[in-house]
Parts: structure tokens; C-alpha cells; sequence
């Protein structure tokens, strides 16, 4: 198979929520890493998340489907999940597959954190 | 506890089995060891062809009948699965890297210091137990791999078979898995004499989990495409259906559409697919969204039924985004501008033709860099109306 896509997923606290920063593409090589991130912050029950996609480059299929059970498991423990900052190629996905009118989908930080 | 270790200890100085035994007496009460012996090469043959589970072989080198180096040719021979440690004198250079070079994996020198002989065993054990993991591993894989095989010729076999091209329609579909079973599919179906189903759809992820999903799709669209007239009441029984109970968040994007031959007109609903072309004179354009979303997201949503003309001449291109999302090797992507000018380029070529042409270009493009996605295409052509 070939190599691993490169992704990182930085992430910092920001007024009682997590802010997720995934980096690079997200692909059937590396969702485990996005899986990862999301369920360190469900263990440490920090259950506010939003994911900033602002250096998110590609998603594919297994990408999204990382997303919708982080948006999932996060209600089910009474927080929530939010996007923000989708560049034209990720909006373009979220649009055709309708992840858009599914997932709290907002143009910036400021107005995912309050959509929280 | 697992079974005893079998070791042959081959040495023409009688009074060794009794300082074995008596040197290694715990890991025998233990049942860690079994030992067996021999007095030359030609008995050690003899006792490994009756117990064919030693693994390990420990052998003098000059003894009468055969020796030990002879042996280890012998056991190179006959491909025996045992890995043998020599036992030579101290500074007898030649003969150990002889020994080794016929496949011994290591050795100890005389006289004999059991201390360094256990090490050794039990080093010589663990690499034994590391080699049968990784055989054992290696069969696994076989097997699992065959099982792929037969997998993939389930998922083969439920695709429709060429259609002929008829005076009124030609379809064509092609589909080139990332792995050996895949996350596409593609149908197309007479649902009366007028009526054609045509469907293409993609599931979330690859491999395993996506191929169980996409069998479960098919067979719910294929069952509701008969049960009702409009493709948005399929989508959306389907999606009830593969909503429930789904733990694993799979999700397939499925672009359902019924052609009717009489009066080309294209009713079809798109569950978060990417859009299809519409060849029209020989101009592409993008076949309008219904605004619905992938199925198995969300089981509350309502799902819509759109319409295109298609007149005698005109050709639909249904995708998956293997196509557009294919990747060189400085990682640009095909993309759609390039799917549209081929598709205009080659507007009027036969529907064979036309995919031919589609993913011979993509492949072109990636240059021999392995694809992560699934590729499929579907083409269709009305050629004239039927009659009613």
C-alpha cells in the first residue's frame, strides 16, 4: 500500500472548548489519527469541540465518517461538535454529500464558539 | 502450557546424554524440554524422520558414520524445519564457519560450558517460536487472502452484465477497484419495457466494511427501485433502512435515476453524489442536485425527485470520485475541468468508448501512482425514443 498521508491535529482550549486544528489531508490511511484526537477529549470529558479545517487540505469518505461519529459521540455525552473555516475544497465535499445540513457547519472560530 | 520443546542432541560420546539430562533436569521435570539422541548424522536423520517435531537440533561435528557438518547439508537438503546449533572445539574456526554456511544458527565450543548452552537453547528456541509465529502468520494471510479473492468475485458477479447497444440505448459501465474488494457499485436495470434504473454509489471508507455495505445498498435499492416510481422515495426507504442501527456512521453517496425510453425523461434523485454529466449536442453540463445528502447521515431527511430531458443523441456520464480525486505524483488531482473536456472532446464516440477514454486519461495522468479510491464510471446514450 502506499505511504501515510501527512496529518497532524493540533489543538488548544478556548473559552471552555477544545479547538481541533487538523493539518494536511485526512484519508483512509490516517483517520485513525483524527479518531485518536477526538477520543482523547471524549476520555478526558471535555465534550465542547470545534474543529477549525482552516489547514485541512482533502477529506475523504472515511474522513467525513470520523467526523459524523465525533459529532455522534460528543451528543450522546451531552456536548457538542462545530466546524468552521472550511476551504472551498471541503465545502465543495460537505456540500455534495450534505454533511453540510447535517454538521454545524460556520464560516469562523468566533461563530462556532458561540454556535456551541 | 504449551508442549515440551523437542531437542535432538547428536554426539558419539555416550556419557553426554546422562550429563543432559542430568544439567537440564529442571526444564525436563518442567516439561519445558524433551530430549532425544543420537550417536551420528545418519542416527539423527533416523530420529528426526520418526519425530518430525524437533525444532532443534545440537551436534558434535567429528563424529563415525556422519558427521555433523555432513548432517547439516543433509538437513538443508530435505528442507527439515530445525534449526541446529554445533558443538566444536574451542578455536576450530573452519569448521564453525563451514557449520554456519550450511545454515547453522549458532554454535558452542568444547568443552562444553552448560551455562552458555542454556542461553544458547533458550535463544535458539525463541527464534525457533518467532519463525513458526511468522509462518503461521504468513498462512493466516494466505488464507485470508484467498478468502479476498473469493470475495471479490461475489462482488464482480452481482454487477449487471454488458448490456448490447439496441437501436434505442447504449450503457456501459467500468470499475477498477483501489484494493481487492471495493466501496463503488453500479447498476442498471429494466423496470418495465420503457423504464430503465441506472445507479451508481459510493460507501464511506474502503475495504471490508465498505464491501458488506455496498452489498446491503445494492440489494435495498434494487428491492425498493420495484416498489416505487419516484428514485426519491427509494432513496429515502433505503436510507431509513441503512440509517438504523448504524453504530459504525457508514454512509454511501447513491445516485439513483429512472429513464424513460419513450420520452427521455430522467427522473432521479442524488444522495450526496458527485453530479453526473449530461452530454447534450455535444456540451457537458453538470446534472442539476436535488439537494439531498448521503444516506445513512440522517433518517429524518426527505429526499427529492428531479428531471432532465435527455434527447435522442444525448449521453449521461455517472462518476465516482476515484475518477476526479486520482492523484499524480506532485499530488495534483485530475479533477473535474479535465473529466469535462474529455467528456466534450469525446462526446459522440460510442459509451464504451467514451469510459475507455475517461480512464485510460486518469491513468495517464497518475503515471503508475497507486490510487486509494475506487474508479467507476457508468455511461448511458439515448439513441432514439421507443415508441409507446
Amino acid at each position: 500500500m502506499a505511504n501515510q498521508s501527512s496529518l497532524t491535529v493540533a489543538s488548544e482550549e478556548q473559552d471552555d472548548a477544545v479547538v481541533l486544528c487538523p493539518t494536511g489531508r485526512v484519508d483512509g490511511t490516517n483517520v485513525t489519527i483524527l479518531q485518536g484526537a477526538v477520543r482523547e477529549r471524549l476520555e478526558a470529558s471535555q465534550v465542547r469541540l470545534v474543529f477549525d479545517l482552516v489547514e485541512l487540505n482533502y477529506i475523504s469518505s472515511a474522513g467525513l465518517r470520523v467526523l459524523l461519529m465525533a459529532a455522534r459521540d460528543l451528543q450522546a455525552q451531552g456536548g457538542k461538535a462545530v466546524f468552521c473555516n472550511l476551504s472551498e475544497q471541503i465545502r465543495q465535499v460537505f456540500e455534495i454529500t450534505g454533511f453540510d445540513k447535517i454538521l454545524s457547519v460556520h464560516g469562523n472560530r468566533e461563530d462556532a464558539l458561540a454556535a456551541l | 502450557m504449551a508442549a515440551p520443546a523437542k531437542i535432538l542432541v547428536v554426539d558419539d560420546e555416550e556419557d553426554l546424554e546422562l550429563l543432559m539430562r542430568q544439567r537440564f533436569r529442571r526444564q525436563v521435570r518442567r516439561g519445558e524440554y524433551d530430549f532425544y539422541f543420537a550417536h551420528n548424522g545418519r542416527e539423527a536423520l533416523d530420529v528426526l524422520a520418526e519425530t518430525p517435531d524437533i525444532r532443534l537440533v545440537l551436534s558434535d561435528i567429528n563424529m563415525p558414520v556422519m558427521d555433523g557438518l555432513t548432517l547439516l547439508s543433509q538437513l538443508e537438503e530435505i528442507e527439515a524445519n530445525v534449526s541446529a546449533v554445533v558443538v566444536s572445539a574451542y578455536g576450530d574456526m573452519a569448521n564453525i564457519r563451514t557449520a554456519m554456511n550450511r545454515g547453522a544458527f549458532d554454535f558452542v565450543t568444547k568443552p562444553i560450558d552448560f551455562n552458555d548452552l542454556q542461553v544458547t537453547v533458550e535463544k535458539t528456541l525463541r527464534h525457533i517460536q518467532v519463525l513458526e509465529d511468522a509462518l503461521a502468520s504468513r498462512d493466516r494471510l494466505v488464507a485470508l487472502r484467498q478468502e479476498l479473492v473469493v470475495a471479490s468475485q461475489v462482488q464482480t458477479s452481482v454487477l449487471p452484465a454488458a448490456l448490447p447497444a439496441t437501436e434505442h440505448f447504449e450503457v456501459h459501465a467500468e470499475m477498477t477497484p483501489a484494493r481487492e474488494i471495493g466501496g463503488d457499485f453500479y447498476d442498471f436495470f429494466s423496470l418495465d419495457e420503457y423504464r430503465m434504473g441506472l445507479v451508481i454509489a459510493d460507501v464511506s471508507d474502503k475495504g471490508i466494511p465498505a464491501a458488506l455495505f455496498t452489498m446491503v445498498s445494492r440489494a435495498l435499492l434494487k428491492a425498493a427501485a420495484r416498489n416505487h416510481e419516484s428514485p426519491g422515495a427509494c432513496l429515502h426507504e433505503v436510507n431509513q433502512l441503512v440509517s438504523q442501527d448504524n453504530d459504525a456512521c457508514m454512509f454511501v453517496t447513491l445516485f439513483y435515476a429512472v429513464l424513460d425510453l419513450r420520452d427521455g425523461h430522467l427522473r432521479y434523485c442524488n444522495g450526496g453524489h458527485n453530479p453526473p454529466r449530461l452530454i447534450c449536442q455535444g456540451e457537458v453540463q453538470e446534472v442539476p442536485s436535488s439537494n439531498d445528502i448521503a444516506l445513512g447521515i440522517f433518517m429524518e431527511h426527505e429526499f427529492h425527485d428531479n428531471e432532465v430531458v435527455l434527447c435522442p443523441g444525448d449521453a449521461l456520464f455517472l462518476y465516482t470520485d476515484g475518477i476526479t480525486e486520482a492523484c499524480n505524483a506532485q499530488e495534483e488531482e485530475f479533477g473535474e475541468q479535465r473529466l469535462d473536456d474529455l467528456l466534450s472532446d469525446a462526446a459522440d464516440a460510442p459509451v464504451p468508448d467514451l469510459i475507455a477514454t475517461v480512464v485510460d486519461a486518469v491513468e495517464e495522468f497518475a503515471g503508475g501512482v497507486a490510487q486509494f479510491d475506487d474508479m467507476t464510471c457508468l455511461a448511458l446514450r439515448l439513441n432514439s425514443n421507443k415508441p409507446a
